[in-house]
């Protein structure tokens, strides 16, 4: 038996249309989502702001922001490799940001950065005697 | 200029050149050193156990240093870390059987071999002659413990539980770490755990300070007293004297 060819039976019509859909779905899937409003893909990231009393931060907010672990580094090889100490303490971070969960540890989070500093350090919590070092 | 005069004179030029453009690179790659006119210049410390005054049955410079620097205890000699310990030496003598306890500790060497096999530069000396480990830089090989003739390097081979000073970092799983001089209360200018501990439980066999100044309390009792360190032939220069060895 020879198999009939579709395209040639009488229905090339409902073939292209078909061909056509497919091709167009998406399109009009896109443009139609364009229109309806949608909630930001990244999620906003709640960080505790700092203490009001105290707004100075060691450098300017836009720093900290980027290059706060650049800060950290340097500081470190200051105290390990030239004894240089106390200049900043992370007692004086808690002073402001008095929660890590809240500020250090939800950033990160967001960002997926692994935060391994506190494996070994500890960050003074509100109303604790110890200092960070 | 002929051929054989062309290779002559353009391979003494480019070993010139070479020469002239790789030394800054390897100038540089001894920075590590640390900088002469920082705080820690000036400086030498050093330790003397007088092993006489010392009691067989007193651990208050084992207690002190555990609490001080969180040293891992978890109770099973496998993984147990001694930043400072105690031991037992028997005379070889047969004939004079001696049994002396002895402190044993980092020697922190004038040339110290933990610090030379170091493949990234985590242990080092600094400036003022104590040898730490950066424990950020760590990459846990091991080869610090191999290279210490002392068997003073001991390897974190599980997360320390206890926490017992907070204001002092603990160490994280696998790094390789030994004892400071408690380089954190020196640099404040207090004494080291031990030394202090030894001192308040009444004892006093332990001194510390500048061997460099020759009126501090270490240079008078390396002058005056008959004092030893742990295999000098070694060459390594520990910086830790025994009186009565």
């Amino acid at each position: 038996m020879k198999l009939s060819n579709p395209l040639r039976t009488g229905n090339t019509g409902r073939v292209v249309a078909l061909c056509g859909l497919i091709i167009l779905l998406p399109i009009g899937y896109s443009a139609v989502r364009a229109l309806i409003p949608q909630r930001s893909e990244v999620p906003q990231v709640f960080l505790e702001k700092p203490l009001a009393a105290f707004q100075d931060c060691v450098e300017e907010t836009s720093y900290m922001r980027v290059h706060h672990m650049d800060l950290l580094k340097q500081l470190r090889e200051d105290v390990i490799r030239d004894g240089i100490r106390g200049e900043v303490t992370l007692e004086q971070c808690a002073r402001c940001h008095t929660s890590r969960e809240r500020f250090c540890d939800r950033c990160h989070q967001a960002a997926n950065v692994i935060l391994d500093c506190f494996g070994c350090h500890y960050y003074p919590e509100p109303g604790s005697e110890a200092q960070g070092l | 200029m002929d051929r054989r005069e062309f290779l002559k004179k353009g391979s003494v030029a480019l070993a010139g050149t070479s020469g002239a453009l790789g030394l800054p690179l390897l100038t540089s790659c001894r920075s590590q050193e640390a900088h002469a006119d920082g705080p820690l210049a000036g400086r030498k410390w050093g330790m003397v156990i007088d092993l006489n005054k010392c009691r067989e049955d007193c651990t208050a410079c084992v207690d002190a240093c555990r609490n001080e620097n969180n040293v891992a205890y978890h109770e099973d000699q496998r993984w147990d870390i001694h930043w400072i310990r105690k031991v037992t030496i028997e005379s070889k003598d047969t004939s004079n059987p001696i049994e002396k306890s002895v402190l044993l500790l980092c020697n922190h060497c004038e040339n110290p071999p933990c610090a030379q096999v170091c493949p990234v530069q985590a242990t080092y000396k600094r400036e003022d002659g104590i040898v730490v480990v950066d424990h950020h830089r760590c990459i846990g090989c091991r080869y610090c413990m191999i290279a210490c003739p002392y068997n003073a390097r001991f390897f974190n081979y599980r997360e320390n539980p206890d926490w017992p000073n907070k204001e002092f970092p603990k160490r994280s799983h696998g790094v390789a770490e030994s004892c400071t001089f408690c380089a954190h209360l020196v640099d404040r200018g207090e004494q080291p755990a031990c030394v202090a501990a030894c001192a308040s439980a009444g004892e006093g066999a332990m001194a510390f300070g500048n061997l460099d100044d020759p009126n501090s309390e270490v240079s008078r009792l390396i002058a005056d007293r008959p004092v030893k360190r742990i295999r000098e032939d070694w060459g390594t220069e520990p910086k830790v004297y025994y009186i009565g060895l």
